[in-house]
């Protein structure tokens, strides 16, 4: 067997094995590798960053802990962008799955900027319905949602002064790892009761979310763990996301090595074959 | 910094079953399947309960106790048809509150849907070519003069029409119809490459979550669970390896 052939029927836990490396070596040791702005991040920042004080700011953590690692350093950033630009963060859940870890997420981060529960901001918790929450939340805010996750009655909570359904809402943004999420917010929030809105996503959804950002139906996108480590950078405050950027590039990098590596033996190999099956013939 | 019992018990569980789930990269083992039953049986009674607590208690049984809203009866009830799916006697029951689902669910997701993702798009694509003129109407405002000015949108417009093409099996893709076909499987191609590239950025994602976790919990404030628990991981999956070796599956 030559060399190419047994590249080619590598076994594949050695392939995990690089990749497993690739990845835990930079985390050990980072090595601070740039991080570019993109546009479509700083479409939310700007727009946040641009928000007087005391906005109606919602955000919608549509995602479980199976996509923790993306969206929760999405979620960490925005809140601590909206703390600091002193909105009134009204923040609500439409996966049932994520609502303890939605919660956890907003008490960490309230905590830290030292913001008030029912004064400051409000986490609404889950409502059964999906995109029909949304729809009811357009009509009126305490149907959908009669009392926060702590069991308080939402009327009168001075959080939601002023705000009686979506049109109150100056900007929203949905951090969604898929149905319902930044699709369903923008058909049955933004699209009929017309308030900005922001969207942040794991990577796999984000190409199907581009044709939104560019049409100009979402301000802008977050995209997956780059994304969250931009946003980072965008605050100051690097956290989780900037620290796995370098993996992030070192496993990247190992892939397409791989993968041109294995083309290269395919192709010699065929070539090598073709010129015996010339020979024999 | 001093832990509480709960933390560290909880650090030692999420360790534990990363470990059990990543074994599955060597092969497949009762560890890993321990830690697959338990992530399914976790979020499902998670679910049953948030939901049990959220719609049962607090959207049904308190306001109706509580504030006396006996209307929310109604929707209780159209709810309940769709259990008597599970007396055959009574099943065709069911299909009134399937029928309000579906007509509610259809009556407001097709037009809003519509208007999103077809409309829009639509009305995106065409935009390099075509604007609102001021006084309403369609004005065609491409400039000639200037046509790197739109490049991405002729780009996409280009992209679009021969995507369509190519799914337009009524007429043979031959001639000119080929080269646009053809068009159309280059600009898939692109986006599915596009797509498989994020897909794998996320996955590395997950991977990079996990092991920064691991790295966090190899901590002595923790009693280094992920040390541990390597050993043991790797140690069940040599004794396992070993047992199946001495017992050679029948043929």
């Amino acid at each position: 067997m030559t060399f190419a052939e047994r590249m080619l029927r590598i076994d594949r836990r050695i392939i995990f094995l690089v990749i497993g490396l690739c990845t835990l070596v930079p985390l050990l040791f980072p090595v601070g590798l740039p991080i570019k702005i993109s546009s479509e991040v700083r479409g939310v920042y700007d727009y946040i960053e641009g928000l007087p004080e005391g906005s109606v700011f919602l955000l919608s953590l549509d995602f479980d802990p199976a996509s923790k690692p993306e969206l929760y350093p999405q979620a960490i950033s925005i809140l601590r962008h909206a703390f600091k630009k002193n909105l009134r963060v009204v923040a609500m859940t439409l996966w049932v799955s994520g609502t303890g870890l939605a919660d956890q997420i907003l008490t960490q981060t309230a905590k830290e900027a030292g913001k008030e529960n029912g004064k400051d901001y409000v986490f609404l918790g889950w409502s059964p319905g999906g995109s029909a929450v949304i729809l009811n939340m357009g009509q009126d805010l305490y149907n959908a949602f009669p009392a926060d996750y702590g069991g308080k009655a939402t009327k009168g909570l001075p959080v939601l002064a002023g705000v009686q359904n979506l049109r109150d809402v100056t900007y929203a943004v949905s951090l969604g790892a898929g149905n319902p999420g930044v699709e369903a917010w923008y058909v049955f929030g933004k699209d009929k009761y017309k308030f900005e809105l922001g969207g942040g996503c794991t990577g796999v959804i984000a190409p199907g979310l581009y044709p939104l950002l560019r049409s100009g139906q979402i301000n802008g996108l977050i995209g997956g763990l780059r994304g969250a480590a931009e946003y980072e950078t965008l605050i100051g405050q690097k956290g989780k996301a900037v620290a796995g950027m370098d993996a992030q590039s070192a496993t990247h990098l190992a892939i397409i090595v791989l993968v041109a590596i294995c083309n290269i033996f395919y192709f010699s190999l065929r070539r090598q074959q073709r010129r015996q099956d010339g020979m024999g013939s | 910094m001093e832990l509480s019992f709960s933390v560290i018990l909880g650090a030692w569980i999420a360790t534990g079953l990363t470990l059990f789930i990543l074994s599955f990269l060597y092969e497949d083992n009762p560890l890993f399947k321990l830690a697959e039953h338990l992530y399914v049986g976790v979020s499902l009674g998670y679910t049953i309960v948030k939901t049990y607590d959220t719609v049962v208690m607090t959207l049904i049984v308190r306001p109706i106790l509580d504030k006396g809203e006996w209307s929310l009866l109604i929707p209780v009830g159209i709810g309940m048809l769709m259990l008597t799916r599970y007396v055959p006697k009574a099943a065709w029951l069911s299909r009134y509150a399937f029928a309000f689902i579906v007509g509610v669910g259809a009556g407001l997701a097709i037009p809003r849907t519509i208007s999103s993702f077809i409309l829009k798009q639509i009305e995106d694509t065409v935009r390099p070519l075509l604007g609102i003129a001021p006084g309403g109407g369609v004005t065609f405002d491409y400039s000639l003069l200037n046509p790197a000015s739109h490049l991405n949108g002729i780009i996409i417009l280009i992209g679009v029409v021969s995507v369509l093409f190519y799914f337009f099996f009524s007429v043979e893709h031959s001639g000119p119809g080929k080269t646009v076909a053809r068009a159309g499987i280059l600009f898939l191609m692109i986006s599915f490459g596009a797509a498989f590239g994020y897909t794998v950025m996320a996955r590395m994602s997950l991977l990079i979550g996990r092991l920064t976790d691991l790295i966090e919990f190899s901590d002595a404030s923790y009693g280094r669970p992920t040390l541990w628990l390597v050993l043991l991981t790797v140690a069940t999956l040599i004794i396992l390896s070993r047992r199946g070796s001495t017992h050679p599956p029948n043929q």
